[in-house]
C-alpha cells in the first residue's frame, strides 16, 4: 500500500476487492464511475504484475427474472434457455425441474435418460469449446480448428436429436418434448465413440506440446483456501481436489443409475483444468454410450396442469462450467411469482480475480479463459499502470499477440 | 447436514427451523444473519453459499441465504421491512456473498451494511432512474420506467 495521497493508492476489503483512487485520495468504489469505455475488467499493474482487477459485470443484464414473472410457466422455458448459448440445456433442464418439484408429478424414466443424453451431450460440446479457445487465446489456431470441427459432431446430434444446435428447446415441464429418432441410437454409441477417440489424441497433443504446456503448467494456480472462501463451483472447484459434482452428491434426471465419475486434479492450475475438462468430455462419451444401453421403453413425458402449486423450489444443476441454481415460488397461478438464477460464471468470477493476480499481462487471456467465462470478457481490458500512473487499454486480438509474441521471445525467436 | 444441527444453531442465534421437502430453514432476525451464516459455512464439511434470493412479500422482503452440501439446502432466512431495507453484510465471514448481496441491492433494493459494492451500480445498467424503485419490486411498473428514461 502506497503512503503517498498524490498518487494512486488502494485499500483492500474480505473478498479481494478494492476501491480505488487514480486521481486523488477520494476512493470512488470499485465498479464503474470513472471508466470511459465498456470493459469488463480493469487490470492494476505495478510493473509488469498485476495485483488486482476490478470485474465489471452487468452488460448483458436483460432482466429476464423480471420478464420471467410476465410468462406462463411454459413460455419460460423458452425464455431462460436463451440465457446462456452453451449451457442453453442446463438452464431450461434446472428450471423445468425446479417447477416440477412444486407437482406431484412424477417424470417417466425414459424422458430422465433422454435428458440425460443431451445434458451430457451439451457438457461435451462446451467443453470443446473451451479446448478450441484455450488453443486459440494460447496461439494454437490449428488446435482450435480441429477441436471445432469434432465438436460438430456432437452439434449435430443435438440437433438431429432436439431440432437445434443451441436454443434445443427440448426440457419441458414433464419431460422431454420428443423422443429419439429411428435409428438415433446407434448413432449416439458410434458418434461417442469417435469423439472419444479424438480427445485421447487431444490429451497427447495438449500434455506433451511445450509450446503449449509453457503457458499452461502452473499459469492461474488456486488452491483450496480460495475456493471454499470464495464458493467456487466446477471444474475451478474440482482442480483443486475438491471432489464435489451435483450430479453425483444430489442426482437429478438419470444419474442415480448411470452414474459419472468426478475429475478432480490438485494442481489448481490451467493444465489440470485442461486435464479436467478433457476427462468429463471422455466420461460423458461413456455415460451417453451408458445411458443409450440401459434406456427404457415408455412415455418420455407426463402432461401437467397449467397452473402449478403454490410452494417454493431449489434446484440446482452441474452444468459444463458448474453450479447452475434455480429459485422458483409459485403463487398457484399461470405465471411464476419468482425465479431466480445463479449462473455458475457468476459464482467464478471472484475466483478468476484471484487466478489473475500475480501474471502479467501475456498470460491475462489463456488465464481468464481458464475460468470458462460466459461473456465476451476479452472484447477490451483496461489496463492501470500504478506506478507508471499511465491508464489505457488494450482489445482481445491485440492482447493474444501480446501474449503470443512473449512467449515467441522467451524461447529465444527474435 | 441434519435438522439437529441447524436447530442447534438456532438456540444460539434465537431462530425458529422450518424444514421442507428439499431445505432446512433457519428464520432469524436481521441482525442475527452474520452470525447463523458463519455458523452455517462453518458446520463439517463444505457448506458451499449457492447464492441470496430476494423475495418482495408486500411490506416485507424475505432475504434467504441458500446454502448446500450434499442432498439438503440450509437456508437462512430473515424478513426486512420495505421501508428499512437493511440487513448487515456476510461477507467478513462468507466472502463469496460480495457479489450476491450487490445484485439483491441493485434488483430489490436491500442495502447491505459493510459490502464495499454498495455504491454505484453492479448490474443494473447506469441509466436506471435513480428514483425509480428497485426493478423487482411489485410496486416497480416497467411502463413507468420507461416514462422516466423518456422512451417512449
Amino acid at each position: 500500500m502506497s503512503d503517498n495521497t498524490e498518487g494512486p493508492h488502494y485499500t483492500e476489503s474480505s473478498a479481494g476487492l478494492m476501491e480505488y483512487s487514480a486521481e486523488s485520495a477520494m476512493p470512488f468504489g470499485p465498479v464503474h464511475p470513472s471508466l470511459k469505455e465498456p470493459e469488463y475488467f480493469k487490470l492494476i499493474l505495478e510493473g509488469e504484475r498485476i495485483v488486482q482487477v476490478m470485474p465489471r459485470i452487468g452488460y448483458v443484464h436483460r432482466g429476464i427474472e423480471r420478464a420471467a414473472q410476465d410468462r406462463t410457466w411454459v413460455k419460460n422455458v423458452y425464455l431462460v434457455e436463451r440465457i446462456c448459448g452453451i449451457c442453453s440445456f442446463s438452464h431450461s433442464l434446472a428450471y423445468t425441474q425446479g417447477v416440477e418439484n412444486l407437482t406431484p408429478f412424477e417424470i417417466p424414466k425414459r424422458g430422465k435418460y433422454l435428458r440425460t443424453v443431451v445434458h451430457e451431450l451439451e457438457r461435451i460440446h462446451s467443453h470443446l469449446l473451451w479446448l478450441g479457445l484455450i488453443g486459440h487465446w494460447a496461439g494454437f489456431d490449428t488446435l482450435f480448428m480441429w477441436i471445432w470441427k469434432d465438436r460438430e459432431h456432437s452439434l449435430d446430434l443435438l440437433e438431429a436429436i432436439t431440432g437445434n444446435r443451441v436454443n434445443k428447446s427440448y426440457s419441458t415441464i414433464g419431460g422431454v418434448r420428443k423422443d429419439l429418432p429411428d435409428g438415433m441410437a446407434e448413432k449416439l454409441k458410434t458418434e461417442a465413440g469417435f469423439i472419444e477417440k479424438r480427445l485421447d489424441y487431444y490429451e497427447g497433443l495438449m500434455s506433451s506440446e511445450e509450446t503449449f504446456t509453457i503457458r499452461t503448467r502452473g499459469m492461474g494456480r488456486i488452491n483450496q483456501e480460495v475456493t471454499r472462501r470464495l464458493s467456487t463451483v466446477g471444474p475451478l472447484l474440482r482442480c483443486t481436489g475438491i471432489s464435489r459434482d451435483i450430479r453425483v452428491e444430489d442426482p437429478y434426471a438419470a444419474y442415480d443409475e448411470v452414474i459419472p465419475e468426478v475429475m478432480t486434479s490438485n494442481d489448481g492450475d490451467i493444465a489440470s483444468l485442461v486435464t479436467i475438462r478433457l476427462d468429463e468430455a471422455r466420461d460423458s462419451c461413456r455415460m451417453i454410450k451408458e445411458a443409450v444401453d440401459k434406456m427404457p421403453s415408455g412415455d418420455f413425458k407426463v402432461n401437467i396442469p397449467r397452473a402449478i402449486p403454490a410452494g417454493e423450489s431449489m434446484f440446482h444443476v452441474e452444468a459444463p462450467r458448474g453450479e447452475l441454481f434455480y429459485y422458483v415460488k409459485s403463487a398457484g397461478g399461470s405465471t411464476p411469482e419468482r425465479v431466480k438464477i445463479r449462473t455458475s460464471t457468476m459464482a467464478n468470477i471472484l475466483t478468476g480475480v484471484e487466478m489473475l493476480k500475480g501474471h502479467t499481462l501475456a498470460d491475462v487471456p489463456v488465464v481468464l479463459t481458464g475460468m470458462d467465462p460466459c461473456f465476451g470478457c476479452m472484447d477490451r481490458v483496461a489496463v492501470l499502470e500504478v506506478d507508471k500512473g499511465k491508464e489505457w487499454s488494450i482489445g482481445g486480438e491485440a492482447l493474444r499477440r501480446y501474449g503470443i509474441d512473449y512467449y515467441s521471445k522467451r524461447r529465444g525467436n527474435k | 447436514m441434519s435438522v439437529e444441527s441447524m436447530q442447534a444453531i438456532g438456540v444460539e442465534t434465537g431462530g425458529t427451523v422450518t424444514t421442507s421437502k428439499k431445505a432446512i430453514v433457519l428464520n432469524v432476525s436481521r441482525e442475527k444473519v452474520p452470525e447463523a451464516c458463519a455458523k452455517v459455512a462453518a458446520m463439517p464439511g463444505f457448506y458451499h453459499l449457492s447464492t441470496i434470493t430476494a423475495l418482495d412479500l408486500g411490506e416485507q422482503i424475505a432475504v434467504m441465504y441458500h446454502f448446500w452440501k450434499g442432498k439438503t439446502f440450509a437456508v437462512v432466512k430473515t424478513l426486512v421491512p420495505k421501508s428499512d431495507a437493511r440487513i448487515p453484510s456476510i461477507t467478513p465471514a462468507v466472502p463469496a456473498a460480495v457479489f450476491y448481496e450487490a445484485e439483491v441491492k441493485d434488483l430489490m433494493g436491500v442495502f447491505f451494511d459493510g459490502n464495499p459494492y454498495m455504491k454505484g451500480r453492479f448490474v443494473l445498467p447506469d441509466e436506471y432512474p435513480t428514483d425509480a424503485p428497485a426493478p423487482l419490486r411489485k410496486e416497480a411498473d416497467p411502463a413507468k420506467i420507461r416514462k422516466m428514461l423518456k422512451l417512449e
